[in-house]
């Protein structure tokens, strides 16, 4: 196995709110590799957001507690303010899920493509639009010197989303953090944007984290997936395995909950009883235990830990960790 | 496609200045009475001296005749001469005008300076100490009268510090008669009216910087511009002020009128040679030509001043197309 390229070592974020402190991210560990797709999968709320914003230290008003995150060897927590300006849009860079409202509707495309180049190499204004120009090209934006010219709102959402990747790539960034990149668009420009996002990943060889609520997403995209459930990772994996074996009873119900196509009409769907846990106080014991199907009496006292259940995957539950299959109907 | 937008909003401001100035005229015509500027100036008129006098003022016909004379005269270029002095309505609006731009153009300028880094210190530590006394403070600066803070200042700046033989600053006019005249001289009479003045636009303007820029800063391209690496300083002064200020810019348009009349009250309190003290004084004496120049040139400016800041919206946020 190759060095890791980004590491997360048991992070704790919080956010202070009326009613307490709220541990959006509670323990999450996992490494990324050079060149690799990690999916982290979860429902609203769950952390996934949060656990990105962290890696960049851009979780305000949350606060890191506890961890690491260690990139090529230095810990990104204890990072100064301006150590951390190095690494944002030049080494780790962050597209986010409405490409609506995440360009600055008040300057030209080119020039906020080109702005990165300009911050981090000090280029001039010429030579980093002349790149930021090249670059909307290789994602695909039809005559993109004319294009550099107009302003965000002059783009339709799909190539918003793409001036952001080429927003993000221009300083060929080794990790790309891509939250939500395509749940703001409708499901013909999903397609293309994940058909990019793939080629960019071989093309450049750039890393990706790719959020999503998305399952469908994340198995034609990921070889390895986390999937997170208020604030902690519940299960790890090969995508593969993790989609064939759940080893974690909200895994194995998010998956069931899936309607299928070759399913017989009139089946009833399937959904998750219950509601997500209110994140300022939180069940004891097992998050999930409420709605759990398979629960035993330990799980509403205990916290389990992420631990090796099979050969390839990572589950935090009592039940399967005790050598129990997950199924039923 | 600009200068159509232009045009077709100029002929739109032809009604309003119609508008404007027949209401003004129909008010003066119908609160005046039988009372004929001017007579009072001479206690020895006889009748019929005052029915020569309203004659010759083209008082004795209706108001709209009077207008429509008015109207004629403006469309040729003449605004006719003062029904108090004589001498033409055009060369008291040019005497006076200087001395108003002067302290409002000071004013505005000094409320834009102050109220920018205000309302963004405000934003940045929305909730913290430093912004709740500046709340505090601006609050004041709308709530207390202008004349008031006006004679305060004059109390404390000119009689007060006079009485304890200490440097004082001048409480009334635009410069000194004696001796005066000079750079440091206007400053010195600049300083108390300015002050006045621009403490009500800078209370106004920061508020609204203010909210502006609290909404700008939890915008999702703001967060983009913090992923993207660059420092607070160029997140809040490039890519989130650029955006805060373009509503501003409609703010200071609307005040441009005041570069005329806004000032009135502390023009008459600091007796400043300006614009609004005279269409003050001669509204008392029924000088209609006087009244009804100063309100065609403040109508102007209200228009004028509507669409530089339409126009300069459109510069300033790409989205505006002009139709």
């Amino acid at each position: 196995m190759t060095q890791p390229l980004l590491e997360v070592q048991d992070l704790h974020t919080v956010f202070s709110t009326k009613e307490g402190w709220v541990k959006a991210v509670d323990g999450v560990s996992f490494e990324l590799h050079p060149g690799e797709t990690l999916g982290i999968v979860g429902e609203s709320g769950c952390g996934k957001s949060v656990t990105a914003l962290s890696i960049m230290r851009l979780q305000r008003p949350g606060l890191i507690k506890s961890g690491h995150v260690m990139f090529k060897g230095d810990d990104l927590t204890k990072a100064t303010e301006d150590e951390m300006r190095d690494v944002r849009g030049k080494e780790i860079a962050m597209i986010f899920q409405d490409p609506m409202t995440s360009l600055n509707p008040v300057f030209r495309t080119g020039w906020q493509v080109a702005e990165p180049l300009r911050l981090h190499h000090g280029w001039n204004a010429k030579k980093s639009l002349t790149s930021a120009i090249n670059m909307l090209g290789r994602v695909g934006i039809p005559s993109a010197t004319e294009r550099a010219e107009d302003y965000p709102h002059q783009f339709s959402g799909g190539m918003r989303q793409r001036v952001m990747i080429a927003m993000g790539l221009t300083t060929t960034p080794e990790v790309l953090i891509a939250d939500e990149p395509t749940t703001a668009l409708d499901v013909t420009i999903q397609a293309q944007i994940l058909d990019l996002l793939r080629h960019v990943n071989q093309e450049f060889g750039t890393a990706t984290i790719l959020i999503t609520h998305n399952l469908g997403v994340v198995a034609g995209m990921c070889k390895r997936i986390i999937v997170m459930y208020a604030g902690r990772i519940v299960e790890a994996g090969p995508t593969a395995d993790v989609f064939a074996h759940p080893k974690h009873p909200y895994t194995w119900a998010l998956l069931r909950s899936i309607p299928r196509l070759d399913a017989e009409r009139h089946e009833p769907l399937k959904p998750i009883e219950g509601l997500p846990p209110n994140l300022v106080d939180l069940p004891g014991g097992c998050a999930f235990h409420p709605r759990c199907a398979f629960k035993i009496e330990k799980c509403s006292r205990d916290v389990p830990a992420l631990q090796r259940v099979g050969d390839t995957q990572l589950s935090a539950c009592w039940v399967t960790q005790a050598g129990t299959e997950l199924k039923g109907a | 496609m600009l200068a159509k937008y232009v045009a077709r909003r100029f002929f739109a401001s032809i009604v309003v200045v119609l508008g404007v100035t027949l209401i003004t005229l129909v008010l003066m015509d119908r609160t005046r009475g039988t009372y004929v500027p001017g007579i009072d100036l001479n206690p020895a008129l006889r009748p019929e001296d005052i029915a020569r006098l309203r004659a010759d003022l083209g008082l004795d016909r209706p108001f709209y005749i009077w207008y429509i004379t008015w109207i004629w005269g403006v469309l040729h270029g003449d605004f006719g001469r003062s029904m108090i002095d004589g001498s033409t309505v055009m060369s008291h609006i040019l005497d006076r005008l200087p001395n108003t731009l002067e302290l409002t153009g000071t004013a505005i300028l000094i409320g834009v300076l102050i109220s920018i880094p205000v309302g963004v210190i405000g934003a940045l530590r929305h909730g913290s100490k430093t912004d709740h006394t500046m709340t505090v403070v601006s609050v004041a600066g709308f709530a207390v009268p202008q004349f008031w803070m006006g004679l305060i200042l004059i109390l404390i700046f000119s009689v007060t510090l006079e009485q304890h033989g200490l440097p004082w600053l001048p409480s009334s006019g635009a410069y000194s008669a004696v001796n005066g005249g000079d750079f440091i001289d206007r400053v010195e009479h600049l300083i108390l009216p300015a002050t006045v003045l621009s403490f009500f636009y800078t209370s106004t303007w920061s508020r609204f910087i203010r909210s502006s820029m609290l909404e700008v800063l939890s915008q999702d391209y703001i967060r983009t511009a913090r992923a993207k690496g660059m420092s607070e300083r160029r997140v809040v002064y490039l890519h989130g002020l650029r955006n805060a200020l373009i509503p501003l810019v409609t703010l200071i348009g609307l005040e441009l009128p005041g570069l005329v009349s806004g000032g009135l009250v502390v023009e008459v309190v600091f007796g400043w040679p300006g614009i609004g003290k005279l269409a003050f004084e001669r509204a008392l004496q029924y000088d209609y030509t006087t009244v009804m120049g100063v309100t065609f040139f403040a109508t102007m400016l209200v228009i004028a001043g509507n669409l530089l800041a339409d126009l300069l919206y459109g510069v300033l946020d790409p989205r505006i197309r002009f139709a």
